[in-house]
């Protein structure tokens, strides 16, 4: 990945991830806003359902006063008393509840039982627990009606003033829709009665159910009627009867997350405790859900605009930034091909203003160095040269010489043995120059070394080759063994030079070998390469020896030019290959040649 | 002397209004209200004063004859020939035969009948069964077997015609008129016309009695105490009507046991003394004691702990309870219901028409014989066979045998009541409770 490309990638994820945060920290903030607002409602809710509460308590309480109060029904109480016969007035409830606008009314006797019930004709009789609560605050009760259903409701006790022993009033109104448009609510907000939440606690005939009654959906109303998806409140509806506690949640109503709400329910207990209802206060998250979409909309905008916007910063960066860094890096790359000439503009005074005159020094100095270097290498290759021409022009000129001065010397003699003298030292003389012209060629063919021409081959048939030549010519106890792979190791060669080159190495192991041993002449590919050993059992090489062995003129044996492991590697190099040498001494030696296969 | 006959005269003077005020004279239309249907069987207000019987039941309960003038009896009591009243007229004109009567014999019972067949013989009609009919006569009277023929003419509004003193003139605004049959082989009726305003609440009746736009209003039981302290001048019957409860001997109360423990837990004192305001009489049995002497035997009283016992733990399903529509026979139901809850069952009230797996009604005790009482009684529940013989040991134990099936539960004998206005005169309750209108008179017109 280019500098470019990662500063496009810093730039976009950071501008992205500003985005991120700066939008989830604005939806986090809002949530809060909302979970906020929606527990004021919710708290503001729940006191003005106390407000109302008090309020319908109050009015209960002040309707059965007045009905207490009232002659006729003191004259009523004062007849049940003093006559004992509560026959006469079995409807009285139910003609007197509507006149004190109450849901519920009953009369009870002294003797705590039913004497007539407005909600329940047929109760005359029964006890009715709740007439001992007499003169005390309103309450909340769950109340048994004849079709075998309960009602809620909001109930005071009152005894009829004058009678004694007292007759008592029992009588509320019924918590239910009414009541809950009574509530002021807030847009968006939906107040839920569930009524269905106890045991009924006014009949001592009915045996109680041991356990809550299982959540019906069916029981929990609204101010306007049915509740939509009202099986979705179980959850909370049951864990604040079972609990007793205020419990709220966010509800999904739907599939669709603006469908949700945040219900809170609130269980109403009686005075023992016991949870009788519950109410649902539910604040629809629509508007808050569409506030996020709306920020995350816009977050996505930014965001599109941040990456895009960065996009064009990076390129603006390039130009100023990594231009001159991919310059310096494109000139790096030249150097390091081998181009030491190379230079970078100078930008200007900042880090990459110094970073490239250094830069450019660097190469400067490098150059010279290099051209120092050559130098030397070269005065002490001539040198080398020199001393390897003295070295091995010396050897046939001191014969020459010694057979001069012994010609010289036989004029003297008598001529026939001066004719014997003088057709030996001719001989002499002529064998001498005739090595001295293969000297003269050897350093000859070096210098003129030709260009390979490449040509497809198989490295196979190169191999055959030399074996064919070398092998049959083994003797003093050689032998020649030849590994090579099966399959096919196509190369781009000159047949020629790599010919060459093998016989140079298996001309060298054979004589590395004076008194036998194995010759071994491998091949087999390795990966995109094919690599051919030649190896030996001979002494082997000092580690020394191994690192200069391909220096030109060097040489380990005594009439060597020291060109042939030099003229070995300028082919393999040719060739783009490299040779190597492993070896221990008395181990004999192996020479690897890697060489890059043939692209089909 | 003089002086005497001057006083004398005064005093004959004085005398005439006396006389003229005792004596029932005809003209005028009375106004009757009631709350249900005029029609209704049994003993609807109006079906005896358009419809008779062969025979019908005197003051004491015993059957006297009607459009039948005598009967005999004949292969102990298995052939009853019934010869027909002369010179009776359908309120068409059309005369009384004995193919008439079998019509409308064969069309009013056309099954579970008292006779196996019937059959016109001349002036006659001839009843004949396998088992013995010993009160055929006193059945004959009842509501289910009045005579009645089909109008011949579609477009009228009286489909039946009857021999009553009464015929049918329209139905308009809930107000049932109906004319004096002049042709009445009885007489023709005081009143020239009868009004019987049908639905009308107990409520608005008292009002129009009040204000005098009502001559004949309904007491029910429960207000007969507070019709009294307004000093109303009310009509109240022997008990003419058994309240009971009928239990289904299938489905959820196939047990006997538990049925047998419904029984035991209904509180029948609190329906009479309560919900009927002592106007009730408690019963488990179907006869009166006044009819039996034998009512006693059948224990009221109400056993909770020996319904528990009954029950023996086994709760059935939820069961329904229907019961008329009238608000009085509604609160009986609940407090049935309320009973019943208290012994472990689980009851509801039924809803509109629909018949409960327990089913409160009313029996009308529409005989003073007995026999034919209890057979009436029978058959009205449902039981087909005849009660073949009358010696009170005998009913007595037909009656127990039925009463053991707990199918029937007897509650309370009721009473029927009505108030009337001062300028109704001669007004009396016949032995069914119906008021008597045709013997009813007004004092002036209005």
């Amino acid at each position: 990945m280019s500098l470019r490309q990662k500063l496009l990638l810093l730039l976009s994820l950071t501008v992205a991830a500003v985005v991120v945060a700066v939008s989830w920290t604005v939806l986090v903030r809002i949530k809060r806003i909302f979970d906020q607002r929606d527990q004021q409602d919710t708290a503001l809710v729940l006191s003005q359902f106390q407000r109302e509460f008090q309020h319908h308590s109050a009015e209960v309480s002040a309707a059965l006063e007045r009905l207490a109060a009232s002659e006729h029904v003191r004259t009523m109480a004062f007849e049940i008393v003093q006559s004992g016969d509560t026959a006469p007035y079995l409807t009285q409830a139910q003609a007197l509840a509507p006149q004190a606008q109450l849901d519920f009314l009953e009369i009870v006797g002294p003797d705590g039982n039913v004497i007539s019930s407005a909600q329940w004709p047929a109760r005359f009789g029964y006890p009715e627990p709740a007439a001992a609560q007499t003169a005390q605050p309103a309450f909340l009760k769950r109340e048994d009606l004849p079709d075998g259903s309960t009602a809620l409701g909001l109930f005071a006790v009152r005894a009829v003033r004058g009678a004694e022993p007292a007759v008592n009033l029992v009588g509320g109104r019924r918590l239910d829709q009414t009541f809950l448009a009574d509530l002021p609510v807030a847009p968006g907000m939906q107040v839920y009665l569930y009524a269905d939440a106890g045991t009924a606690t006014t009949s001592a005939t009915l045996q109680p159910p041991a356990t809550s009654p299982a959540f019906d959906p069916r029981h929990l109303v609204a101010s306007n009627g049915e509740v939509l998806a009202a099986g979705k409140y179980q959850a909370i509806i049951s864990t604040a009867i079972h609990s007793g506690r205020q419990t709220s949640a966010i509800l999904y109503l739907t599939s669709r997350r603006e469908d949700s709400v945040y219900a809170t329910a609130i269980p109403l207990k009686n005075d023992t405790g016991a949870v009788l209802a519950v109410l649902t206060v539910v604040l629809s998250r629509a508007e808050m859900v569409a506030a996020q979409q709306h920020i995350r909309s816009i977050s996505y905008s930014v965001a599109t605009a941040g990456i895009l916007l960065s996009i064009v910063m990076s390129l603006w960066i390039a130009a100023r930034v990594s231009r001159p860094i991919e310059q310096l890096a494109r000139a790096a790359g030249e150097v390091a091909a081998g181009n030491w000439q190379t230079e970078v503009p100078d930008t200007g005074r900042d880090e990459l203003g110094v970073l490239a005159r250094s830069f450019n020094h660097m190469t400067s100095e490098l150059s010279s160095q290099r051209d120092r270097l050559l130098q030397t290498e070269r005065v002490a290759a001539w040198r080398e040269l020199a001393r390897r021409l003295a070295h091995e022009l010396k050897n046939p000129l001191f014969p020459l010489q010694l057979t001069v001065e012994n010609l010289s010397r036989a004029r003297q003699l008598p001529a026939e043995e001066f004719d014997e003298v003088f057709r030996e030292s001719t001989h002499t003389l002529t064998m001498e120059i005739a090595n001295l012209k293969t000297i003269i060629g050897r350093f000859s063919d070096f210098s003129k070394m030709p260009r390979p021409e490449l040509e497809h081959i198989d490295a196979r048939d190169v191999i055959e080759r030399v074996r064919s030549l070398y092998a049959a010519g083994a003797q003093n106890g050689m032998r020649f063994e030849v590994d090579v792979a099966q399959e096919p190791m196509t190369l781009d060669a000159d047949p020629e030079l790599l010919h060459r080159a093998l016989s140079n190495l298996v001309l060298n192991a054979q004589d590395a070998m004076p008194a036998g041993g194995v010759l071994t002449l491998s091949a087999k590919p390795a990966g995109d390469q094919v690599e051919i050993r030649v190896s030996d059992t001979g002494p082997g090489l000092t580690p020394e020896e191994c690192e200069r062995l391909f220096t030109p003129y060097y040489t380990t044996r005594q009439h060597g030019t020291g060109l042939g492991l030099a003229i070995v590697q300028s082919v393999i190099a040719d060739h783009k290959g490299k040779i190597a040498v492993e070896s221990r001494a008395g181990e004999g030696a192996t020479f690897i040649i890697t060489l890059p296969r043939a692209h089909p | 002397m003089l002086r005497r006959c001057v006083i004398s005269f005064f005093l004959a003077l004085l005398t005439v209004p006396g006389q003229a005020r005792t004596r029932p004279h005809y003209g005028g239309t009375l106004r009757v209200e009631i709350e249900g249907d005029p029609w209704q069987q049994p003993n609807g207000i109006a079906r005896r004063l358009l419809y008779q019987g062969l025979t019908r039941m005197d003051e004491n309960g015993i059957a006297v004859p009607a459009l039948a003038l005598e009967w005999k009896a004949d292969s102990d009591n298995r052939r009853w020939q019934f010869r027909l009243r002369p010179g009776v007229h359908f309120s068409d004109g059309t005369a009384l035969t004995s193919v008439n009567v079998v019509a409308s014999l064969n069309a009013s019972c056309r099954e579970t009948c008292p006779w196996g067949a019937v059959r016109a013989a001349g002036g006659a009609v001839v009843f004949t069964s396998d088992t013995p009919m010993p009160v055929l006569p006193a059945l004959l009277a009842s509501d289910p077997f009045l005579i009645a023929l089909p109008n011949p003419d579609p477009s009228s509004d009286n489909r039946l015609l009857g021999t009553g003193p009464y015929e049918a003139a329209g139905f308009a605004n809930n107000v049932l008129k109906l004319a004096a049959n002049e042709n009445c082989w009885q007489g023709r009726p005081f009143a020239d016309a009868i009004e019987i305003r049908v639905h009308r609440a107990i409520r608005d009746q008292w009002l129009d009695l009040g204000v005098g736009r009502a001559d004949i209003v309904e007491v029910p039981a429960e207000q007969l105490r507070q019709a009294q302290q307004d000093h109303l001048r009310v009509l109240t019957s022997a008990p003419v009507t058994l309240l009971a409860l009928e239990a289904a001997d299938t489905g959820a109360l196939a047990n006997p046991m538990l049925r047998g423990a419904i029984s035991l837990a209904i509180d029948r004192g609190a329906l009479s003394n309560v919900i009927y305001q002592k106007q009730a009489e408690v019963t488990a049995s179907l006869l009166p004691a006044e009819i039996t002497g034998y009512s006693f035997l059948f224990a009221t009283d109400r056993d909770l702990n020996k319904a528990h016992q009954l029950r023996g733990g086994l709760t059935p399903a939820q069961l329904t309870l229907s019961s008329p529509a009238s608000p009085t026979s509604q609160l009986a139901a609940q407090r049935i219901a309320l009973n019943l809850r208290e012994a472990g069952f689980n009851v509801q009230m039924a809803t509109g028409t629909q018949r409960g797996d327990l089913n409160l009604r009313t029996f009308a005790l529409d005989s003073g014989d007995p026999q034919s009482c209890l057979e009436s009684l029978l058959r009205a529940a449902g039981q087909a066979a005849p009660v073949s013989d009358s010696p009170p040991a005998a009913l007595y134990k037909a009656e127990h045998e039925f009463l053991d099936r707990k199918t029937l539960i007897p509650l309370l004998y009721l009473r029927r009541s009505y108030a009337a206005s001062g300028r109704v005169r001669d007004l009396q309750l016949d032995p069914s409770g119906t008021p008597a209108l045709a013997d009813a008179s007004l004092e002036d017109t209005p």
